[in-house]
């Protein structure tokens, strides 16, 4: 787990602001391409957007439903279930590639909050300046202080387990990193001569702030967020694994592996394939994200 | 050194109070009505109204702020609703174990990270294996990690015990150390090959981030003028690494060992869950599986101030192991 293992440092956060900014045209250079990547970054998007496009297709393609009885309970895998059934009778296949579809999903609405939420007010305080700049990213490096995760167990606990309450509980504690980003870079820009100019032309603070200012904190966030969807996940996951996300008959990951725990000396398929699961996904998304990186930053 | 420690306090309360702030406001939302519920169903409008003053319910909300705030102070967290216990001796009677598997998780922390960060840095044989290595480690879920050691290490191999925890050491909770120093070493034996897997599964996460950092920090350290005198005078790479390499790379290192102490807490929970381990993680899940609020927040309060006082003494470390922090302040 490494929730904020890849999150920029305020040194590499200087560097995507060097690369991404004006730098990067002065000095002639343009994003790398796709072929120029590595090998195993080519491989890592490739399949990140195979998985990506088969946990969206899942039902298409599942052979039965999440919660359908389709045979003997914990019977083994085989040409029938392939990778077995679970304590329900339930197709472990199927309800495999449900959680998965769960938890990409999951992990774009919590990132996609954080962007908005960071981003909303990354902004105001890189364009708003003085008191206002300094008493938002006080705040903000307040909640850097607090134990996130830890947060996310009280928020849920006084709502409630459901996965809708995790993932509010993990949107109100992940959008720090995305407004000390979007503010990082609306800083840097405001100090550009085209904003200048735009200021001189009489435009508004909003058009400014929209059209001028926020469009070149797009590459920052995006590499934060691709690096972030893999640490994402696998929060989720461990949470619903706790007990904090949608009861039963729900396909999520994490707490199919709980409920698996029990007959883990008999039928170890039941808890590993699920969690092998959020493995493969994370470690997509790990590389992947790397890939996204070097794409951006060139 | 005195000054850089008392430089940090007002930080420290400050961090700390928002803490309470917080697990206040998740306390206040709670959607269940605490007058009403302790009052029982048939309670008229009038006595929930004076049970609501009596409580303090009816006072506005710094009041109640202050009173929270109080109660805290006095190591008031309310009764547990399924142990019936005050939170407070429960929480007494868990921590225990947690500062034991803490306590194991960070030894296992440094040295893991020391190894990998310097073996990987190191152009000597495998680096690139621990590179991969570390790559998927930091894909792993905790929960997968414990699966499969208990798998392995219980049930195939039968060389290490699946749960549970050994149960003397009754001074001071760490048993391990404690019978050392007594001379029970059948004892120390038992309760090391109970905490070796656990200990493993909270570290290896941590350990493989800061591995990271530490190699990304060392290559920068390497292309150093200094080192390269060092290389000159025909030093071997690894006492140049050892030697003039490790210090300055600390500043980065210590700034990811406390972003990483977050992760260690659910960690810890989740670990605790899978290995039955019997401290605060094992508490906070039976609280919040059973719904028992008090104790999810008296727990929350706990290991939250544990994580806020580290990265604080993180923070001074960093101050320590890098003299021109300090000119910056």
């Amino acid at each position: 787990m490494k929730a904020t293992a890849s999150l920029p440092s305020p040194e590499r956060s200087a560097g995507l602001l060097r690369a991404f900014g004006r730098g990067r045209r002065l000095a002639g250079r343009r994003p790398a391409s796709f072929s120029a990547l590595a090998r195993t970054e080519r491989v890592a998007l490739w399949a990140a957007a195979i998985g990506l496009l088969l946990a969206m297709l899942s039902p298409g393609f599942a052979p039965h439903g999440p919660t359908t009885l389709v045979g003997v309970p914990l019977s083994p895998p085989s040409g029938a279930h392939l990778l077995g059934t679970d304590d329900q009778g339930r197709e472990l296949l199927a309800r495999i590639l449900y959680g998965v579809r769960t938890s990409v999903l999951s992990a774009a609405v919590v990132i996609a909050s954080g962007v908005i939420i960071g981003g909303v007010i990354g902004l105001i305080a890189g364009i708003a300046g003085g008191i206002v700049d300094a008493i938002l990213m006080r705040v903000t490096d307040l909640f850097l202080a607090l134990p996130g995760p830890l947060l996310v167990l009280a928020i849920v606990g006084a709502l409630g387990p459901s996965l809708k309450h995790t993932l509010i509980g993990v949107a109100i504690v992940w959008w720090p990193w995305y407004a000390r980003v979007v503010r990082g870079q609306a800083r840097a820009t405001m100090a550009l001569p085209h904003v200048e100019a735009a200021r001189l032309a009489g435009l508004s603070r909003l058009r400014i702030a929209l059209v001028h200012v926020l469009p070149s904190s797009f590459g920052p966030v995006v590499v934060t967020a691709s690096l972030d969807v893999g640490n994402v996940i696998l929060l989720l996951a461990s949470l619903s694994f706790l007990g904090l996300g949608s009861p039963d008959p729900a396909s999520e990951l994490g707490s199919m592996t709980a409920r698996g725990l029990t007959y883990l000396f008999t039928n170890w398929n039941v808890a590993v394939l699920p969690a092998a699961a959020v493995f493969i996904l994370v470690f997509i998304a790990n590389f992947a994200g790397d890939a996204i990186r070097d794409l951006v930053d060139g | 050194m005195a000054r850089l420690i008392l430089g940090r306090l007002p930080a420290l309360l400050g961090v700390l109070l928002a803490l309470t702030f917080v697990v206040y406001l998740i306390d206040a939302v709670v959607p269940a009505n605490p007058v009403a519920a302790s009052l029982g169903a048939g309670a008229s409008h009038a006595q929930i109204v004076a049970k609501e003053h009596q409580l303090g319910y009816d006072k506005p909300f710094y009041a109640q702020y202050w009173r929270f705030l109080e109660r805290v102070a006095h190591g008031d967290l309310g009764t547990s609703l399924r142990t019936h216990n005050t939170v407070a001796s429960d929480l007494g009677r868990f921590a225990p174990a947690t500062l034991e598997l803490a306590l194991w998780s960070g030894v296992l922390i440094i040295g893991l990270s020391l190894v990998l960060g310097v073996w990987s840095a190191s152009g000597v044989r495998g680096a690139g294996l621990v590179r991969a290595v570390m790559a998927g480690s930091a894909s792993t879920p905790t929960f997968l990690a414990s699966i499969a050691l208990i798998l392995i290490f219980y049930s195939k191999l039968h060389l290490l015990p699946p749960s549970g925890r050994t149960s003397s050491g009754e001074a001071t909770g760490l048993v391990i150390l404690e019978d050392f120093f007594s001379g029970k070493f059948n004892g120390m034996v038992g309760a090391i090959e109970h905490v070796i897997m656990p200990a493993f599964v909270v570290a290896v996460g941590p350990a493989v981030a800061i591995g990271r950092v530490l190699r990304g920090s060392l290559l920068e350290q390497m292309r150093q003028d200094h080192i390269r005198t060092a290389r000159s005078k025909g030093m071997g790479e690894l006492s140049i690494i050892v030697r003039h390499a490790l210090r300055n790379s600390a500043t980065p290192v210590l700034a990811m060992a406390g972003l990483q102490m977050g992760l260690v807490l659910t960690g810890v929970i989740v670990v605790e869950t899978v290995f039955a381990w019997p401290g605060l993680g094992l508490y906070a899940s039976a609280s919040l599986v059973n719904s028992d609020f008090p104790a999810v927040i008296g727990v929350t309060l706990v290991l939250g101030a544990a994580y806020v006082v580290i990265n604080a003494v993180v923070d001074v470390l960093q101050l320590l192991a890098d003299p021109r922090l300090r000119e910056a302040r």
